[in-house]
């Protein structure tokens, strides 16, 4: 395929890889920064990449390594990590609907491979296979890794109902 | 093929929809017997759906355009003169911050004069303009949103359109004091002036109102909101007239 006509099969993601980055970074702007860094890396390694497997999959490889490098970065200059994240950091956005709160505020607690796990599993209906593929890891850790995340979001939306945010405000 | 019971894994891939069509019919039938195990599916599916749910209102978002692949890829272009950029972020960085290594001496002697960092950016960027910028604001609202991503409450950029000066690009750039930000104001014949915010660092430390000038280039300072600030312009331009705060 020539370089161009992946801009149209891109275009079409952007909305997603967006909605994944924003469960990474829980910040729009920083979000962003990252789906263009993504695209970026994308459209350059297009040329050595051998077609095989789902784009979408290896786009959202591409961003999950992305967010991992950025974040390692800035542990390591712990300075500039309002740059990354961003200050407000873990402010829900607008747009999440009320019934599902709990859920959503859920699934923010969970860690960073969690999250991924969840989105590429239960939201865009990855394979395990490819999931394994991105995170470079058997399918069995796949599964042991979802089911763990699965029961931390089980027990943190339980958790939510059983000690509502009041209490905590005194 | 699944064997019964299930083992928890093969409950997880009948959620998602990955097992194959006998074992899911076989696994049908075991749920349907036991509701104990059925009803820890379903709120696995429950949680699932409700996911689905909050999370499609992210697929709505409008668009933005910087995003759009074709332009990435022209972003893509100007690579090498980005790398030679983050060379020079690199050399700046070291320049305007450094206590450390061989450099100590005269950075230790150049920080002890206030914002000494501002006018050595003001060097680098509006008078030899050797890096590209990192946001060009189309006008103040947007370059204030710009800044506001950075730094929390601090001073609004000073408006110097009665002077002819507009806000027109954007550099951050890291100290020893921490993050900080150049705004580079320009006039229609060309002159400018740059308003410079960091954090007062470790020390805390905060800058009575003054003014100062060094080598061709002038100063006024002053700190509040958190951070200190510098407006740097040329001293054989008049200084920006701006409003106390």
């Amino acid at each position: 395929m020539p370089m161009h006509e992946l801009d149209e099969p891109l275009r079409e993601l952007i909305p997603r890889l967006r909605r994944f980055a924003v469960s990474l970074t829980r910040n729009a702007s920083s979000a962003d920064d990252l789906v263009q860094a993504t695209l970026e890396r994308a459209i350059n390694r297009w040329a050595d990449k051998r077609i095989e497997g789902d784009l979408r999959a290896w786009l959202f490889s591409i961003l999950y390594r992305q967010f991992l490098d950025a974040h390692r970065r800035t542990r390591r200059y712990a300075r500039m990590l309002e740059f990354f994240t961003g200050r407000d950091d873990a402010q829900p956005s607008v747009e999440r609907t009320v019934i599902a709160q709990s859920t959503l505020q859920a699934f923010d607690q969970l860690n960073t491979e969690q999250r991924a796990l969840l989105l590429w599993v239960s939201v865009e209906g990855l394979s395990y296979k490819e999931v394994a593929d991105i995170l470079d890891v058997p399918i069995g850790t796949v599964m042991s890794r979802l089911s763990r995340a699965r029961q931390a979001l089980r027990q943190l939306s339980d958790g939510e109902i059983a000690s509502p945010s009041l209490r905590i405000l005194k | 093929m699944i064997s019964l019971p299930p083992s928890e894994r093969d409950l997880h891939a009948y959620v998602d929809h990955q097992l194959l069509e006998s074992d899911r019919r076989l696994l049908e039938t075991y749920l349907a017997a036991h509701p104990e195990v059925a009803a820890q599916v379903q709120a696995w599916q429950h949680d699932a759906q409700l996911l689905r749910a909050s999370l499609s209102g992210a697929l709505q978002q409008p668009a933005n355009p910087a995003l759009d692949p074709a332009l990435v890829r022209q972003r893509i272009k100007q690579q090498s003169r980005r790398h030679f950029a983050t060379a020079a972020v690199l050399l700046v960085a070291v320049s305007l911050g450094g206590l450390g290594g061989w450099h100590a001496r005269e950075a230790t002697q150049a920080s002890m004069l206030p914002m000494a960092d501002a006018m050595q950016a003001f060097r680098l960027f509006a008078q030899e303009g050797i890096m590209p910028a990192d946001y060009n604001g189309q006008d103040s609202g947007t370059m204030q949103a710009w800044l506001d991503r950075y730094f929390n409450q601090a001073h609004r950029l000073p408006d110097l359109s009665q002077s002819g000066f507009k806000p027109v690009s954007g550099r951050l750039l890291t100290t020893e004091q921490g993050a900080a930000a150049m705004v580079l104001y320009e006039d229609p014949h060309g002159r400018r002036i740059s308003f410079y915010i960091r954090p007062p660092g470790p020390n805390n430390g905060f800058l009575p109102r003054g003014q100062r000038s060094a080598d061709g280039l002038q100063a006024q300072y002053w700190s509040g909101g958190g951070y200190n600030y510098a407006m740097v312009s040329p001293t054989d331009q008049p200084p920006p007239s701006m409003q106390p705060f």
